[in-house]
């Protein structure tokens, strides 16, 4: 046995060595060409090119040929395959020794192991389900002191006049706060950018990313995200939830964390990529569980965005991880909120109980449904390809980190300076039901009693807004106000991912999806004679967001569960799958998936399960 | 025995019993000795209508004869316990009325809380008498007669409906406790709405803008009071409504709200910020070196002539 664990971690430590020495130079452009690391690496590659498909190669061959006659020196571009990335050993290697140890082991050993296997996956939950309530209580508390600030300035200007004050306030504290969340995501772990999801995607499937399991990439991207949520940007902390889960059952099932170079000493059986994997797969599964309260859905998740290798007991494992996982969240926040033991708190997003009065649907509806998501995946497709561009455009020469950085703080103050003038010339006012109670109503110019409607959607977190998007009743937000705040949402939301900051996708496209989807409804209602048929615009807002989100992500089987499982409705399965079937048909049609996309930018060889479509022409 | 024969054997019956009862159980019911009468020949068709339909419902458990009988004689024996509750019905009934009669008359501009509490306090109170535990003088609990002997329970409906309109409306955070009279902060809340009424009216002729001006330290002290008030909770559904109503005046009628007045320093503001990210993005197209790949050809991916790997490195 201990031959075994000294060969493996050996093995493994070289790897993360090798992977750090290889970052370093890469980050500071050291020309020293690597002739040992360049040959393992390309066979690396090479292994994985015989594998991919004809097409692939074609692809390939006309690609070469074009670059045949250049210098060796191009800009970046989708098509190219990075050597930083190597693959991970999935394999048992099966020599003598492997055996033999193998065949030491007592049954009481075989056991233990067991034992351990269920031990560490509770502690995967346990600790996902804590970072995941740390992260919401820190959210909700940084944030209602930040609006409670620009609140009660914007109630003071608005009487003796300089709202352009209150204006540039909100803008300085919305970039101080990015600031510091780009700060520690460009200048120390700048894998922990985005949403993590695609890197966890890459690496359940072989493919080693450095660094991205690391505790310090843990540390950053939970304060990062905290910051960014805070800090008023058009993002989300669910995606982020996934990264963490998956590092958290990184560190626990080894044992021991390179970023604080200790060795704990236990769980050395697991050192082996084979075992990691299966860890990693039940850490992003418990992430998913906590981000949406959705323990069946993260299971999926992993299985669909996930592991390549899956079996009944893994499976079981995976689901108990979940479980305890979104339990843990639900019993720490039910502390929080001074009612212990109420475990009606599952997810970070909480998409509140759809009464099952208002929310019945008929038959001659889902043809509509079905359009919904046509235009879900035409505005995913949209979105997909608008921050392609821009993706490539920020490699080629936003490069710096301290460009980064100017860039981030710049779409913070963006975001609040737009938000601001949105909220200001919007003359839509309601009076305030009494579920509005937690949020922050602001005034502005309405009549005393009643609230600027652009304000709920705009000041306030995206959590929240998505909420009261789905529940307020038919009436709150009139078609205008809905217009504007989708088309701007959408090129705030298009325009923050793929910044320096981590951050998630998810509830941004929830929110431009519920918001169009909210005025799909209104307008159905106002079209037909009698509206009472379509009366409920909160119905279409979820349809809505199913349909933004398929079309920007592109996930099948789990997000459906995952939308189920939020609403906490079953009944709504059927329209939510046949709408992320559209959406995703519709948009596969015109650009990949967010993730994809962006898992091609970074010049992973990630192998799809599916050879690609022959190419037009 | 055929159904026919037997629902009218048990229809004969029932008008028997019907007749033998009548005499307490519409005293019962409808406490007005003048209704009796009409009351009694109405009811017997429907009655009769009933058991007729439900005939073979009757039939199912096979009753005969002596036990139908029974049950005729033991019926007048369980109402005749209740004289006393049947006085208790009938003050409530009287209450009952007359709270509905209130808050009727006071649904708009919304005064139940101010007008109907009183006559609430006295409805809960026969309400607890007849809910109470404790036995009547002939030994029988009312609670179990009037309350819980049949399936619509329409003391307990009716109490209920109410209680939940009293409930909606709030009214107990503005009245002391046992009904007496309203609180201080309520009355103290309704004398400052009414200086700011007065204060309107005294400067709602001419410019409206000279009303915004007299009139604003009494409003802004109200609304101050009432903000206050919601925090604290101690709010009802007259306050409210009073507020409601005076907020649309001053903000809707007499137009008092802030105007819309700095719209250049915004617009001017926001579309400097607007301006910053083009800036930027064109000064780093512009200045910022363009970041390079270096292509790598591998050498046994070659002989493919299908591959090429690129060593990703700074220019």
């Amino acid at each position: 046995m201990a031959n075994i664990t000294k060969k493996v971690s050996w093995s493994s430590r070289a790897d993360e060595s090798g992977a750090t020495a290889e970052g370093t130079p890469l980050l500071n452009g050291s020309e020293q060409p690597r002739p040992s690391r360049q040959l393992s690496g390309s066979g690396g590659i090479f292994q994985i090119g015989r594998l991919s498909t004809v097409d692939l190669e074609e692809e390939m061959t006309s690609e070469e040929e074009s670059l045949r006659g250049r210098p060796k020196e191009i800009p970046h571009n989708e098509k190219l395959l990075s050597l930083k990335f190597e693959s991970l050993d999935y394999d048992n290697i099966e020599n003598q020794l492997f055996l033999e140890e193998e065949r030491r082991m007592s049954y009481m050993g075989f056991r233990c192991l067991e034992i351990s296997r269920w031990v560490v996956c509770g502690l995967i939950g346990f600790l996902t389900g804590l970072i995941a309530c740390f992260i919401d209580i820190a959210v909700e508390q940084l944030a209602g002191y930040k609006y409670q600030v620009v609140k009660t300035n914007i109630e003071k200007f608005t009487e003796v006049g300089g709202l352009s004050i209150s204006l540039i306030l909100w803008a300085v504290l919305n970039s101080a706060i990015v600031m510091m969340g780009a700060i520690i995501v460009a200048f120390f772990e700048p894998i922990a950018a985005g949403s993590g999801i695609p890197q966890i995607k890459c690496y359940l499937n072989g493919v080693k990313i450095p660094r991205v399991v690391r505790l310090k990439t843990l540390v950053v991207k939970v304060c990062g995200v905290i910051c960014s949520v805070v800090g008023g940007l058009a993002v989300g902390k669910e995606g982020p939830m996934i990264h963490s889960g998956a590092v958290v059952a990184a560190g626990v099932s080894q044992g021991r964390s390179t970023s604080l170079k200790r060795d704990f000493k236990i769980f050395e059986y697991f050192r082996r990529d084979t075992e990691k994997r299966d860890f990693v797969s039940a850490g992003a599964a418990a992430g998913v569980s906590a981000a949406f309260g959705a323990p069946v859905g993260g299971v999926l998740f992993s299985l669909e965005e996930g592991a390549s290798f899956w079996n009944q007991m893994l499976t079981w494992r995976i689901f108990f991880a979940s479980m305890i996982s979104t339990f843990t969240l639900n019993f720490f926040l039910s502390i929080y909120n001074n009612n212990p033991g109420d475990l009606s708190n599952p997810g970070l997003i909480n998409f509140g109980r759809f009464e099952s009065g208002s929310v019945e649907y008929n038959l001659y509806e889902i043809p509509l449904f079905i359009l919904m998501g046509a235009v879900g995946g035409l505005l995913g497709a949209l979105f997909n390809k608008l921050n392609y561009w821009l993706t490539i455009f920020r490699i080629r020469y936003v490069h710096r980190p301290c460009l980064q950085v100017m860039e981030a703080m710049l779409v913070a103050a963006v975001t609040a300076a737009v938000s601001f003038t949105m909220i200001y010339f919007s003359n839509d006012c309601q009076p305030l039901g009494p579920e509005h109670k937690e949020e922050y109503p602001l005034q502005l110019f309405c009549a005393d009693g009643e609230y600027n409607s652009m304000a709920t959607a705009f000041f306030n977190t995206p959590e929240r807004s998505v909420r009261s998007l789905f529940h307020t009743q038919p009436g709150t937000y009139n078609p205008w106000t809905l217009g504007l705040f989708t088309i701007t949402y959408f090129f705030l939301a298009c325009w923050t991912y793929g910044l320096a900051v981590s951050a998630g996708v998810f509830i941004p496209s929830l929110l431009i999806g519920a918001a169009w989807g909210r005025l799909f409804g209104i307008l159905l209602a106002s079209i037909t004679p009698d509206g009472s048929i379509w009366a409920d615009p909160g119905k279409y807002a979820l349809i809505g967001a199913a349909a933004q989100l398929g079309g920007i992500v592109r996930m099948t089987l789990s997000l459906t569960v995952i939308m189920v499982e939020a609403t906490g409705n079953v009944t709504y399965g059927l329209p939510i799958m046949l709408v992320l079937m559209t959406a995703k048909i519709v948009g596969d049609y015109f650009a990949e998936g967010l993730y994809d996309i962006h898992i091609k930018l970074q010049s992973v060889p990630f192998l799809h399960w599916e050879r690609p479509p022959p190419l037009i022409g | 025995m055929s159904v026919r024969k037997n629902s009218s054997f048990l229809l004969f019956l029932v008008l028997i019993s019907y007749a033998l009862v009548s005499g307490d159980a519409v005293n019962v019911t409808a406490s007005d000795s003048a209704d009796t009468l009409t009351q009694s020949s109405s009811l017997n068709p429907a009655a009769a209508a009933v058991v007729l339909v439900n005939s073979p419902v009757f039939k199912k458990p096979d009753v005969d004869s002596p036990f139908s009988l029974n049950l005729l004689s033991s019926f007048p024996e369980d109402e005749e316990i209740s004289v006393y509750c049947n006085d208790l019905l009938h003050i409530f009934g009287q209450r009952y009325v007359s709270y509905v009669n209130c808050s009727v008359n006071s649904a708009r501009p919304v005064k139940v809380c101010q007008n109907c509490f009183s006559s609430y306090g006295s409805l809960t109170e026969i309400y607890l008498n007849i809910s109470s535990d404790q036995m009547s003088p002939g030994n029988a609990s009312c609670r179990e007669s009037l309350l819980r002997s049949d399936r619509l329970m329409l003391v307990y409906l009716l109490y209920s409906n109410l209680k939940d309109i009293w409930s909606k409306s709030d009214c107990a955070n503005c009245v002391t406790k046992g009904f007496q009279s309203l609180t201080n902060d309520t009355l103290y809340f309704m004398d400052s709405v009414n200086q700011t009424l007065t204060c309107f009216e005294k400067h709602k002729e001419g410019n409206h803008t000279e009303l915004c001006k007299s009139c604003k330290s009494t409003y802004k002290g109200l609304n101050e009071l009432y903000s206050r008030m919601e925090t604290n909770k101690t709010m009802c559904i007259d306050i409210e409504d009073v507020m409601n109503v005076t907020r649309k005046l001053w903000s809707k009628s007499y137009n008092c709200s802030f105007p819309r007045e700095e719209t250049v320093p915004v617009i001017a503001v926001s579309s400097f910020m607007l301006f910053l990210p083009i800036i930027f993005y064109l000064s780093s197209f512009l200045h910022s070196e363009q970041k390079k790949r270096k292509l790598i050809h591998p050498k046994r991916a070659r002989s493919y002539n299908t591959l090429m790997n690129i060593q990703d490195k700074l220019s």
